[in-house]
């Protein structure tokens, strides 16, 4: 005996709104996944990346330091260099003087440039000769002036001038 | 009123519920503070490229004053890095000199971290400007040579025996070491 006019049909779970609302719902996880995955793997690189920033950035400052230090030499060498070389003309306008200061009248046969003096041997025909024309501009130049004589064989003077120049310490403590 | 829902209808209205609350704990709960942690490595990304940027072009501008300093200063550099030959010294300033002797090198005190080494000199010279030629000489040779007191001059004949000391001066052992690593790099 049958009920129903219609045939019996099969009834299944996954109805099309089931379907419906499982594609929905997948395409969601998916992307919300997707999102996740993708923020993880940047949040990791970033990581990374600022690793090597920073050991890069130790290594640059390394070498900055480096470099700031060979500056700092070579300007030390270049002051250094520029010192010994304004010494040495120093050294040479100081030899000039001392021969244009000695006049032709005047003879001498020996002279020494101490740091602090000058000693100077040599024939002159008088004293006076001497003393005006040669111990007068060494005393204004030295602070001490020591001069000595004994007689040449032809019938002038041999002298020896001792000359010496006092540290400014001993002035000041003089003073 | 009797309210007639299918099963089917519960089970599609229940597992929405479920999957929509999983969608909304996992973007609150997981999805969420990953973000606030990427915009903040982000902009820490971010400082840390411009202050490396900032280091790269400071790091150019010294490496370019080095190279501006070493180009200007070269013979000094040399100069001071060269060791002193007596031989080399003779031949290239003879010419100054009727005769010109030179002695051994002597190491005395080091002085401004620089190493220092005296030569004792005697030579012969006919007039006081040749003696002036060669103190300028010296200025342009290949040592850094300091004329130092006291300097003798003595009549001898037709010629000025003249005798003074030089102090050679050279990059001590430490900034030697400094100086070859730099050339390394």
């Amino acid at each position: 005996m049958k009920y129903s006019y219609i045939k019996p049909r099969k009834k299944s779970a996954l109805t099309q709104e089931m379907l419906l609302s499982f594609t929905f719902f997948s395409i969601t996880l998916v992307m919300l996944l997707l999102t996740y995955l993708f923020l993880a793997y940047k949040n990791y690189a970033y990581v990374s990346d600022t690793i090597l920033l920073k050991d890069e950035r130790a290594l640059l400052e390394k070498s900055i330091e480096k470099m700031k230090s060979e500056i700092v030499f070579i300007e030390k060498q270049r002051a250094f260099a520029q010192k010994v070389t304004t010494q040495n003309s120093v050294l040479k306008d100081s030899i000039t003087n001392l021969f244009d200061l000695v006049p032709q009248r005047i003879t001498l046969s020996e002279a020494k440039l101490l740091e602090n003096g000058l000693i100077l041997y040599g024939v002159t025909p008088s004293k006076d000769i001497y003393n005006f024309m040669l111990h007068a501009p060494l005393r204004s130049i030295f602070h001490r002036t020591y001069s000595s004589f004994y007689p040449a064989q032809n019938g002038w003077l041999n002298f020896v001038s001792t000359n010496y120049t006092d540290k400014e310490e001993e002035l000041d403590s003089e003073n | 009123m009797k309210i007639s829902i299918s099963r089917q209808n519960i089970y599609l209205l229940s597992i929405s519920f479920f999957l929509l609350l999983f969608v909304i704990l996992f973007s609150f709960l997981v999805l969420i503070p990953e973000g606030k942690e990427y915009r903040i490595k982000k902009a820490h990304m971010k400082k840390e490229l411009k202050e490396l940027r900032n280091y790269q072009n400071f790091s150019d501008e010294t490496y370019e004053t080095l190279k501006n300093l070493q180009s200007e200063n070269r013979h000094t550099i040399e100069a001071f890095e060269t060791i002193f030959d007596i031989e080399r010294f003779i031949k290239s300033h003879s010419s100054y000199f009727s005769s010109l002797n030179v002695t051994k090198i002597e190491p005395v005190q080091p002085e401004e971290g620089f190493s220092v080494y005296e030569v004792n000199t005697s030579s012969k010279i006919s007039t006081p400007k040749t003696f002036y030629a060669f103190l300028d000489a010296v200025n342009k040779s290949d040592w850094i040579i300091d004329i130092s007191f006291p300097i003798e001059f003595k009549r001898e004949a037709d010629l000025i025996k003249s005798s003074f000391t030089m102090k050679v001066y050279h990059n001590s052992v430490e900034s030697n070491a400094t100086a070859s690593e730099s050339v390394a790099k």
